[in-house]
Order: structure tokens, then C-alpha cells, then sequence
């Protein structure tokens, strides 16, 4: 029993010594990690084509510390007074220590999903809701996960979206309106405008299409002239209707006497 | 029981007591230094500063104890009741290994459920263990 007893100490003390040197040991290799810039984010840039938002943001992670890294993940949330706009999770496979990863997190959402959700971040600028986490596992038991919540500023690419200036030629059945916007997006706007007219009982009784491409930080002004489809009824109200990239982003009511 | 036993049994006891005190001092003076070196890090965190508190406090009331019960069954009792209280207030302190720290807008979480139940394995080997020498002190005769 005595032999035991001895054995059963001996091994309680090395557990007890592995125990309380893993995590001093894993310390040291976080410092080691996060000094030097051995971990980071380079320029995230932005972009939109084809009705879709995409954020691309590159990154790197440098292991020099003294374990493996494991189940590295990076997650982002963006969204607005509660309500999510979109979310991105990206897996890292593992980096062995001494060794270099590099990968990247995108964010997409497309235009519909954010007309339909919010809107007016179209048209107006303000301030959205960011939640950035990243988790990483060290030697394979410890879990680290720093996550930070922060608001960015959104630049709306059709701000101040107005449709002006309506007219109707009754004699030659053409309506004119402009349209104008500031797109104060770091971004260029490109895409086709569609602006739909519609009588009071909702039927389509003319149509203009224009390509758009408006530089960033630059203002659009343009002019429509809709000729009246000859067989449609026309009603002294409608509506008119505008889309971008698909998605309805405007609407205005029109009464003529 | 003749003055001269008691005399020296008192003797002893008191021997006993002013060793414990001395190891205990010893072990303090450890917990203090920890205590020093946490309490910088953990200045904004004053929970987990108390929950540390209550370890070391406890971790030296048992290393007291079984010091005095020395040559007595309650050594046994305390070493097996010093594994218990560490793997329920280890456990718990930790939030079964799950710690979060936070400040202002900026959220750490450290999860290290692994080397918690490492922790309760040694514990219950020490349990184990503290058995063991219980019954091989009762199986002892006075004499040996």
C-alpha cells in the first residue's frame, strides 16, 4: 500500500506541476504572438457590383509562439438598432507554431436584402453596429476569444435619392422627372436605373432604363422622358417607381390635373 | 492521567501548533507574493480578486489544520475534505472553466475546460490517495 501511496504523490505532483506551467507557458506564447505585429488586419476594401456589398478584408496570423494554434475563427456582425444586416464567420485551419497563415474575411450583402431590411441606408449616412470576435485555441486547451463591439460610419451611395421636376405633356402623352443623388460611398455606383410609371389602378404604362456610374463622392442628375404606352389608360394619379440593381429603392406619387 | 503526562502532552500540542503556525506563515507569505503579483493585473476586477482571496484563505486554514492533526486520523479527513472543497470551488470560481473579463465595449473570454478537469482528476486522485494512508493508519497498530 505504502508503494502505492508514494506512486499515487509522485504523479499528483508532476500533474500538479503540468497543470500550473501550461498556462504560464501559453502566456508567454500569447506575448510572443501579439507583439512584433505578428497577428493582424491588413486594408479591408470595399466594393459594389452586381447589386452585392462585398467587404474584403485580409489577414494574417504569424505563430511564433511555442504551440500550435487551433480552431482559429473570426466572426463579424453588422447591424443596425438590433437588427442584423449582415454576418460573416470564416475558419482558419490550423498553424503549427513557427509557421504563417494568411486568409481573408468577407463580408456580402446584397442590395435587395438591404432595401428590404433598411433602406434608408441608402439614402442617408450614419452609424452602424459592428461586432468583431476572434477565438483561437493555444496547444490545444486553452480557448482565447476577444471580441469588440464599436459602431462605423456608413456612407449612404444614393443619398439624398430625390425624384423632381415631374411634368406631363397630355398632347404627345410623355412624362419628364429628374433624379438626382450625392453618392457618398468610397465606392463607385454602377448599375441600371429603372424608373417604372404606374396609373392609379397599378398598371405599368411606361418605362425608362439608364445606365448609372457615378464616381465616389460624386453627384448624379439626370433627366427621364417616359412616352405613355398608347393602349394604357391614363389616370390624372400613379405612381412612379424607381430600381437599382433590381431592387425597388424609390417611390413617388404623382396627381395631375 | 498523571501532572506529568499532561504536562507533556500540552507540551506537544503546543509544538505542534507552532509548527503548523510556521508552515502556514510559510505558505502565506507564497499566497501573498501571488496575491501582489494578481492583484496589479486584476486591480478592475475586484470578483475575481475576492474569489482568489477565499482560496488562498481556505488553501491556508487546511494547510493549518492538517499540520496540528498530524499523527491523528483527522489528517486524513482533512487532506480528503481539501481535494473536495478545491474541485467544487475551483470549479465554481472558474465558472467551470469558462472566464470572461470585460471592459468597456472590449469582451476576453478564456476557456480552459480541459485543464480544469485535469485539475479534478488530480484532485480525486489526491481523495484517492488521503484514503489510502486513512486506512493504512488504522491499520497500523500502536505500536508500529
Amino acid at each position: 500500500m505504502r508503494q502505492t501511496i508514494g506512486a499515487l504523490g509522485w504523479i499528483i505532483a508532476i500533474l500538479w506541476i503540468t497543470t500550473l506551467l501550461l498556462p504560464v507557458t501559453v502566456a508567454f506564447s500569447l506575448m510572443k504572438l501579439l507583439e512584433a505585429k505578428n497577428m493582424g488586419i491588413q486594408e479591408p476594401t470595399i466594393s459594389f457590383s452586381n447589386g452585392n456589398f462585398t467587404l474584403f478584408m485580409p489577414f494574417y496570423i504569424n505563430n511564433t509562439g511555442f504551440y500550435d494554434l487551433s480552431d482559429i475563427s473570426i466572426n463579424i456582425k453588422i447591424g443596425r438598432e438590433n437588427k442584423t444586416i449582415s454576418t460573416s464567420s470564416t475558419q482558419l485551419p490550423n498553424v503549427p507554431a513557427g509557421t504563417m497563415a494568411n486568409s481573408s474575411c468577407d463580408i456580402s450583402f446584397s442590395l435587395e436584402e438591404l432595401v428590404l431590411k433598411y433602406s434608408e441606408l441608402l439614402t442617408n449616412d450614419t452609424e452602424l453596429d459592428v461586432n468583431a470576435s476572434l477565438r483561437l485555441r493555444v496547444a490545444y486547451a486553452i480557448a482565447f476569444e476577444a471580441s469588440m463591439e464599436f459602431t462605423t460610419h456608413w456612407d449612404a451611395p444614393l443619398y439624398n435619392l430625390t425624384i423632381y421636376d415631374v411634368a406631363c405633356n397630355s398632347a404627345n402623352r410623355t412624362f419628364s422627372f429628374s433624379i438626382s443623388f450625392d453618392n457618398h460611398a468610397p465606392y463607385p455606383v454602377n448599375g441600371t436605373l429603372t424608373a417604372n410609371l404606374y396609373n392609379s389602378i397599378n398598371a405599368l404604362i411606361g418605362s425608362d432604363i439608364k445606365y448609372v456610374n457615378v464616381p465616389s463622392r460624386d453627384k448624379f442628375n439626370k433627366s427621364f422622358a417616359i412616352t405613355v404606352d398608347p393602349t394604357a389608360t391614363m389616370t390624372p394619379n400613379g405612381v412612379i417607381r424607381l430600381y437599382f440593381a433590381g431592387a425597388q429603392i424609390s417611390e413617388k406619387e404623382w396627381t395631375f390635373p | 492521567m498523571s501532572k506529568n503526562e499532561n504536562k507533556r502532552s500540552f507540551r506537544k500540542l503546543g509544538l505542534r501548533i507552532a509548527k503548523a503556525t510556521l508552515i502556514t506563515a510559510v505558505a502565506g507569505i507564497f499566497w501573498l507574493v501571488l496575491w501582489l503579483l494578481i492583484s496589479s493585473l486584476l486591480v478592475d476586477f475586484p470578483e475575481h480578486l475576492a474569489r482568489f482571496a477565499v482560496l488562498a484563505w481556505a488553501l491556508l486554514f487546511f494547510t493549518f489544520a492538517i499540520k496540528v492533526s498530524e499523527g491523528t486520523i483527522y489528517k486524513y479527513i482533512l487532506i480528503i475534505a481539501r481535494a473536495f472543497f478545491l474541485i467544487v470551488y475551483v470549479a465554481y470560481a472558474t465558472n467551470c472553466g469558462v472566464l470572461t473579463i470585460k471592459i468597456e465595449e472590449f469582451t476576453l473570454t478564456i476557456e480552459f475546460i480541459p485543464l480544469l478537469a485535469l485539475m479534478i482528476v488530480i484532485n480525486l486522485l489526491a481523495m484517492a490517495r488521503g484514503m489510502l494512508q486513512a486506512i493504512e493508519f488504522t491499520s497500523q497498530s500502536p505500536k508500529d
